[in-house]
């Protein structure tokens, strides 16, 4: 049971790490709270399900996120870059109409109905672990999860392009006086982020069936995530969302009745504890 | 709280042209489906009301007072149910604790910094909103449930709430007068304490101001209403489902009340009209008009930040303008 419980939530903590991060990534360098993000997640779980079809699903799994990436990018050079000196507020709510026109969107292109992609064919059996049979599919999710926590530790630790990202991150101004270019820089982190919203949306796809729902889902979640992590802290974001994919794994298994409200409940107790999130200030 | 006796004055002229406004409109139009939209227009335009001084007053996005539209419909079911009050009183004790909840929330909300308001008022949104699509036994769960109003309220008979014409004009009346008590509220001290907050925390606080109390107050009143414009619709339809408490019911609220432009109290109330009519008018061409409405509200607060409000006011004639001088800061010296 307990085991059982360890191992669910952390595959859909792994899926909330990947978009949460994601989240984190663009309101750090842009200091903007993507509305849309659940949408692109979306998007990108659909734009995978179509090159599932054509051709297999670990294509869908490299080529969706380079296309959200492009879209990313798109969308900061169009939207985030030119509304930089706005207040928060209303590039907030931008976000808020950028989420309503892809929702249509996928609703022109796809539908309304639900559908699903199938387990790639290599994974699609099940490994005894610590004594008991679990699918190979969730224990890649997992996988993929912590690959993605080592290989932004490890771009922002260790490359150029992270130095910056974290220079312009703590002080545009003074960033680009020192005459780095702070948005190409920030277009390509929020390429990034885009992009990881569309590895989530693949990645998920084939645990649950792809409606047109799914975005608000994980938009929600994404927001507890990112409010109990501290907005902007990719460490906090880390930790929040495997700590929330516990509680919902657990609050399935032993209080299903409240199961839905535990995460909200912990959101505003951690938030009546530290107003500024777990991670407070530090990025 | 001190009221000047000429805004008391303006206000209730305003009051009566709009009110004869209403009443004109309500006995020239025929047609049902006309006012049937008209009435669920200006039921929404309650709702975002709420939303719009949420904004106004605390500057503050909310995106999720669905809950207090959709639960003040639910408290007010439940209370009938058990039959222990009359109708009028059931209204009043569910919108009255409706708006305590709201100022507690209110009071915990307010420490957290403004950017990440938003996303808190979602998530909790959600949370109701799922806990009540969920609980089966006693609100009905996802099928919605059903209100057992009494046959008649405030001295009205029942079906007045139910025909459009009628049901109309009585939302039209509560809208208006909820206007007027907000202007002359906002006139007064408490405006201008909840404005210097919203403008300048730290600045306000050096002067004594309290940053908690005026923030919750504004929420809780910001609740209230949209709890009214829940009871409307629940009066309208008779039913409250758990989709009233949807956050998508939130935005639309947010939509309405961005593109009516909420530093005019009316703003929220046209931007509630031009919903509907591009609802319904758009709605029979394409499937697709909440992408025209998310275009749309893009070109708005990139383009004309006031929403249509502020571009009406901006071509009304100057003399309205001109009326109120500001207040001289330095007092005039006196000529020996």
């Amino acid at each position: 049971m307990l085991t059982i419980g360890l191992f669910n939530g952390l595959v859909y903590g792994a899926l909330l790490l990947i978009t949460a991060s994601g989240l984190a990534l663009i309101y750090g360098l842009r200091r903007v709270v993507n509305f849309a993000h659940g949408a692109l997640y979306m998007l990108g779980a659909y734009i995978g399900y179509s090159i599932a079809l054509s051709t297999n699903f670990w294509g869908a799994l490299l080529i969706s996120p380079l296309i959200m990436g492009l879209v990313g990018v798109c969308l900061d050079k169009a939207i985030f870059s030119p509304l930089q000196d706005r207040d928060p507020l209303s590039v907030l709510l931008v976000t808020f109409g950028v989420l309503l026109i892809i929702d249509d969107l996928v609703h022109a292109v796809w539908g309304r109905g639900n559908v699903s992609v199938a387990i790639p064919g290599s994974l699609n059996m099940t490994v005894t672990l610590f004594g008991m049979p679990t699918p190979a599919y969730r224990i890649a999710v997992i996988a993929l999860g912590a690959a993605v926590v080592l290989g932004l530790l490890g771009l922002f630790r260790y490359t150029r392009i992270g130095l910056l990202a974290r220079a312009a991150s703590t002080d545009p101004t003074t960033t680009a006086m020192q005459g780095v270019n702070t948005d190409r820089v920030s277009s390509l982190i929020v390429g990034l982020g885009t992009g990881l919203a569309g590895l989530a949306g693949v990645a998920a796809s084939p645990l649950y069936s792809l409606s047109p729902s799914m975005g608000g889902d994980i938009l929600v979640n994404s927001f507890v995530v990112v409010v109990i992590g501290g907005l902007g802290s990719l460490w906090g974001a880390f930790l929040a969302a495997i700590l929330l994919g516990l509680i919902n794994s657990y609050g399935i298994m032993y209080l299903p009745g409240i199961a839905a409200v535990l995460p909200f409940m912990l959101m505003v107790a951690i938030l009546l504890w530290r107003p500024a999130g777990l991670a407070g200030n530090r990025v | 709280m001190k009221i000047k006796s000429r805004d008391i004055r303006d206000v209730l002229l305003q009051l009566a042209v709009a009110l004869a406004i209403g009443l004109g409109i309500a006995t020239l139009v025929s047609s049902d489906t006309v006012l049937s939209l008209l009435a669920q227009a200006v039921i929404y335009a309650v709702f975002a009301l709420g939303v719009g001084i949420l904004l106004r007053q605390n500057g503050l996005v909310s995106f999720g007072h669905a809950v207090f539209f959709g639960t003040a419909g639910y408290l007010v079911g439940w209370l009938l149910e058990r039959d222990m009050m009359p109708g009028g009183l059931v209204i009043v004790v569910s919108i009255l604790v409706i708006m305590v909840a709201a100022f507690v929330l209110g009071l915990i909300f307010a420490r957290v910094p403004g950017i990440a308001f938003a996303m808190l008022t979602l998530a909790v949104g959600q949370m109701v909103y799922l806990f009540v699509a969920r609980s089966r036994s006693f609100l009905g769960g996802a099928d919605g449930l059903q209100i057992d109003w009494p046959s008649s309220l405030f001295g009205l008979p029942l079906a007045a709430f139910y025909e459009p014409a009628s049901m109309f004009f009585i939302s039209w009346t509560v809208l208006f007068c909820l206007v007027a008590l907000l202007t002359l509220l906002f006139r007064s001290r408490f405006g201008s304490i909840t404005e210097a907050v919203r403008d300048n925390e730290e600045r306000a606080r050096f002067i004594g101001i309290g940053r908690l109390l005026p923030r919750a107050m504004v929420y809780a009143i910001s609740a209230g209403i949209s709890a009214v414009g829940g009871v409307l619709s629940a009066l309208y339809t008779g039913f409250v489902s758990p989709e009233s408490l949807h956050w998508s019911v939130s935005g639309a609220a947010l939509v309405m009340v961005i593109l009516g432009g909420y530093k005019k109290l009316w703003g929220p109330v046209i931007g509630a009209i031009v919903y509907f009519l591009i609802k319904d008018y758009l709605g029979e061409v394409t499937a697709y008009w909440m992408a025209v409405l998310g275009a749309l509200l893009i070109l708005v607060v990139v383009f004309s930040p006031d929403g249509i409000a502020g571009a009406l006011s901006q071509m009304a004639p100057q003399w309205r303008r001109q009326r109120r001088p500001l207040p001289t800061a330095i007092p005039r010296r006196r000529t020996p």
